[in-house]
């Protein structure tokens, strides 16, 4: 039987992916993905809690969806920025990228 | 059993899931990396449709499956380093044997789906009765929600997004001239 700490587990699983791959990665992108795995952990617990806890019952389902929202928004400056220091370097390797 | 609780659904979907967000770390082809990362977002949003939230997992598979994917691929694309190509420093894995079976278990997943539609299945396989029935209008529920208890965070969501826009563009014109 599944029950709602598998789908917090799961949640948990992937931030904690997520987070070691956003410290240990050195290509920016890798580490945008790993950013994105962070926000994706987070929104399924959110979802979880809204679907099994009956006192919430779509606020989970709505944080979730600004949450996506500002993921987007999150990624797109973290390209522009990215874009910057690559015109600046010429290189993908954040151990390039000494200062802003 | 709907598919909250069916471990048939949940177990599979949860290893494939978790298995590529850490191939997704540890690849070092960045292309690879960025498939196996679609397939956890899409993944993300099968589970978003098995809790019952469609709307969220439209939003997801729309937004996270397929826009940021195309923009960080060509990111990829357009910001590749030619001048300093990088060695190729993994050993021991050919992604080609990994994408045949990939594929193999789309293609049993294709005739497990067409099996289960047509006659009688074992109790407990059939994936018709998995997905978890929202008794509640859900579209009219987000409307309430967004447009009436979530106002301000809407709109502070709505502010910051034409921030950005505008402070990009603006930024974009700076750096021409």
């Amino acid at each position: 039987m599944i029950t709602m700490y598998h789908y917090l587990f799961l949640g948990l699983v992937l931030f904690v992916i997520g987070m070691i791959g956003a410290v240990v990665s050195r290509h920016v992108i890798k580490m945008l993905i790993s950013i994105e795995f962070i926000l994706t952990g987070v929104n399924i617990n959110f979802i979880t809690f809204g679907t099994f806890c009956d006192g919430i019952k779509f606020d989970g389902y709505i944080m979730s969806l600004f949450y996506v929202a500002v993921g987007a928004v999150e990624l797109a400056v973290a390209l522009y920025i990215f874009y910057l220091m690559y015109h600046k370097n010429k290189s993908e390797n954040v151990e390039d990228y000494g200062d802003l | 059993m709907n598919g909250l609780t069916n471990p048939i659904v949940f177990y599979p979907a949860c290893v494939v899931m978790i298995l590529f967000a850490l191939m997704t770390i540890n690849f070092k082809n960045i292309f690879y990396s960025l498939i196996s990362a679609i397939i956890v977002f899409f993944l993300a949003g099968m589970f978003f449709y098995v809790l019952g939230s469609e709307y969220n997992a439209i939003a997801q598979v729309l937004i996270y499956g397929i826009a940021v994917p195309v923009i960080l691929g060509l990111s990829i694309m357009f910001t590749e380093n030619k001048a300093k190509p990088e060695k190729n420093t993994e050993k021991g894995f050919n992604f080609k044997y990994f994408m045949y079976l990939v594929g193999g278990v789309f293609v049993l997943a294709i005739i497990y789906i067409v099996m289960t539609s047509n006659v009688v299945v074992p109790d407990g396989f059939n994936l018709t009765g998995c997905i978890c029935q929202n008794p509640h209008s859900i579209l009219s529920a987000f409307g309430e929600g967004i447009f009436l208890k979530y106002i301000w965070a809407f709109e502070i969501v709505a502010i910051i997004l034409t921030i950005i826009v505008a402070g990009l563009t603006l930024f974009k014109k700076g750096g021409k001239s």
